[in-house]
């Protein structure tokens, strides 16, 4: 476990512009909170506020998708796998890094949403219910892009991870609703980017288990492959 | 005793794009590293003395046969706790020295003050004591390689494994480095040495093994290595240089080298015509000699610097 937060730490560490950056969105929210009538622009805010959860789940799969790549580009990733450390502990490590800057983001993100939104009437508890959901998305990407980052480009396993998160959702709006419980990042998704002022829909809780398990499925593959990758090779 | 690091007829190939053919980086590789030895590592670009390491630290799979490292299969991360590994041109991440020798030192099991207070040791000993709040990131190449070595000393290895450690160091650093291997082989520690500086690996090395186009080509202790065991210089004095063939005279003291078969009758010729020996020796060659050998190129004689 010690190497995993370890290695989660050092992650954390080394993306700290990317995260600071991504932090914007909370400060906007703080800023929209303080000079706008929320009751008025209930709307707005919660559209800025949808805008900045967007974000975060896209900066958790560029996260992903470039962490391997970027330590065996600039070769750092041998001083770490000289050490007494697993391919295992390392991907870990990564998912664990990468699930604390969204873990930090999504708390941020949830007190100020609190603030904002609820002065204009929205639950909070449904709020923390839809960041949680959000969270699990993001656990979703993290492991799904480190799964392709451990044999494709970053560019690549961004497409990839895109098209495996999106392509059940295009299949739920052309065929059946239920396709996009396969991979279920746009179900849960979902009743954050319908919540309005009036209304909200419910959040079905086997798909937070699937989501969890499908995460975890993932996870297990990329170390798979990661424990058979020669990662001493170029990457260029 | 168990031999430290074993290579037992490893191979590796790099495939390359649709199906051209593969790259053969080691070929039947063998290999013993015994403890208590600092082992020269020697080869020309792309003889696979990288991938060698690389296998060893399971960084990559073989492609055929197997090895072993402190008695465990390679890769194994419990064994990786009792060796230190520095990497051709190191990268580190860019914070204060210290605080990154100790983030190392953490991911080997170092835990508290144990940690602080071998950081501090390892730092000391590479001669960056006084740069351990400095960010690496503004050290110069041979500063950085030092924080390498440091990190790589920092768990006090059984088996130390240095990829080119001193190719970025000044002279000063390059002595210091040198003096800090040899006291780790007087700990009963183990070095295993890859370098394109023969001299440096002539100067400290027990044993050396060459490799060219991915195979083994010469091994052996470097002492034996050195003896050509085929020639003797005979260095006289009161005869002229014309005497015997290609000798050479510098202030009236005349050197010539003989093979060994032939060396009573040079030295009874020196004495028939008046002369006297002031010393019989052995050829020494030098490791760049043999490197040169071994690898195909001709060494041009008068660069050797080598009697004969």
């Amino acid at each position: 476990m010690r190497h995993i937060a370890l290695i989660a730490i050092n992650f954390f560490r080394e993306q700290r512009w990317p995260i600071l950056v991504l932090m914007s969105w909370v400060f906007l929210l703080s800023v929209l909170g303080l000079v706008v009538d929320l009751r008025k622009a209930s709307d707005d805010v919660l559209f800025i506020f949808k805008q900045g959860v967007g974000y975060g789940i896209l900066f958790t799969i560029f996260f992903g998708a470039s962490a391997i790549h970027n330590e065996r580009k600039t070769r750092r990733i041998l001083a770490v796998l000289s050490k007494s450390v697993g391919r295992g502990q390392y991907i870990s490590g990564l998912i664990t890094g990468i699930m604390f800057a969204a873990a930090i983001y999504s708390f941020a993100m949830g007190v100020t949403g609190t603030w904002v939104l609820g002065a204009s009437g929205f639950p909070a508890e449904h709020l923390w219910l839809l960041m949680l959901c959000v969270m699990l998305v993001c656990l979703l990407c993290a492991s799904l892009s480190v799964l392709f980052s451990t044999f494709l480009n970053p560019l690549f396993a961004t497409m990839a991870t895109g098209i495996v998160l999106g392509l059940p959702a295009v299949a739920a709006l052309q065929f059946r609703s239920r396709w996009a419980e396969v991979v279920p990042a746009y179900s849960l998704i979902e009743p954050l980017m319908k919540a309005s002022s009036g209304s909200n829909e419910p959040v079905r809780g086997p798909l937070l288990m699937l989501a969890l398990g499908e995460a975890v499925f993932f996870w297990v593959c990329a170390f798979w492959i990661f424990e058979r990758r020669d990662i001493a090779v170029a990457v260029d | 005793m168990l031999p430290l690091l074993e290579f037992e007829d490893i191979s590796k190939e790099y495939n390359r794009f649709l199906g051209s053919r593969p790259v053969v980086a080691l070929e039947h590789f063998s290999l013993q590293v015994e403890t208590g030895e600092i082992f020269g590592f020697l080869g020309p670009n792309g003889a696979g003395k990288t991938t060698a390491i690389h296998l060893a630290m399971g960084f990559m799979r073989s492609t055929r046969g197997h090895g072993r490292m402190l008695g465990k299969p390679f890769g194994d991360a419990r064994a990786r706790s009792r060796v230190g590994f520095l990497a051709e041109n190191v990268a580190l991440y860019h914070r204060p020295a210290e605080q990154l020798v100790r983030f190392y030192g953490a991911l080997n099991n170092l835990k508290g003050r144990v940690l602080k207070n071998r950081a501090r040791e390892v730092l000391e000993a590479v001669g960056l004591d006084q740069e351990a709040r400095r960010n690496v990131a503004r050290f110069s190449r041979g500063m950085q390689q030092r924080v390498g070595l440091a990190q790589a000393l920092v768990n006090d290895p059984e088996l130390l494994i240095l990829d080119e450690p001193t190719s970025a160091l000044d002279p000063i650093a390059r002595v210091k480095i040198r003096s800090l291997l040899l006291s780790i082989r007087s700990a009963g520690k183990t070095v295993f040495l890859s370098s394109h500086l023969l001299s440096e690996v002539e100067m400290v090395c027990d044993r050396v093994a060459m490799l060219n186009k991915g195979k083994l080509v010469k091994l052996g202790k470097t002492s034996e290595l050195l003896q050509s065991g085929q020639e003797t210089e005979i260095v006289a004095r009161g005869i002229t240089a014309t005497c015997f063939p290609a000798a050479v005279e510098t202030d009236g003291v005349v050197r010539f080298t003989v093979p060994v078969a032939q060396q009573k009758f040079a030295l009874e010729r020196v004495w028939e015509l008046g002369g006297e020996v002031v010393s019989v020796n052995p050829v020494r060659r030098s490791l760049e000699q043999i490197f040169l050998e071994v690898t195909g190129q001709q060494p041009e004689k008068s660069a050797l610097g080598v009697g004969g």
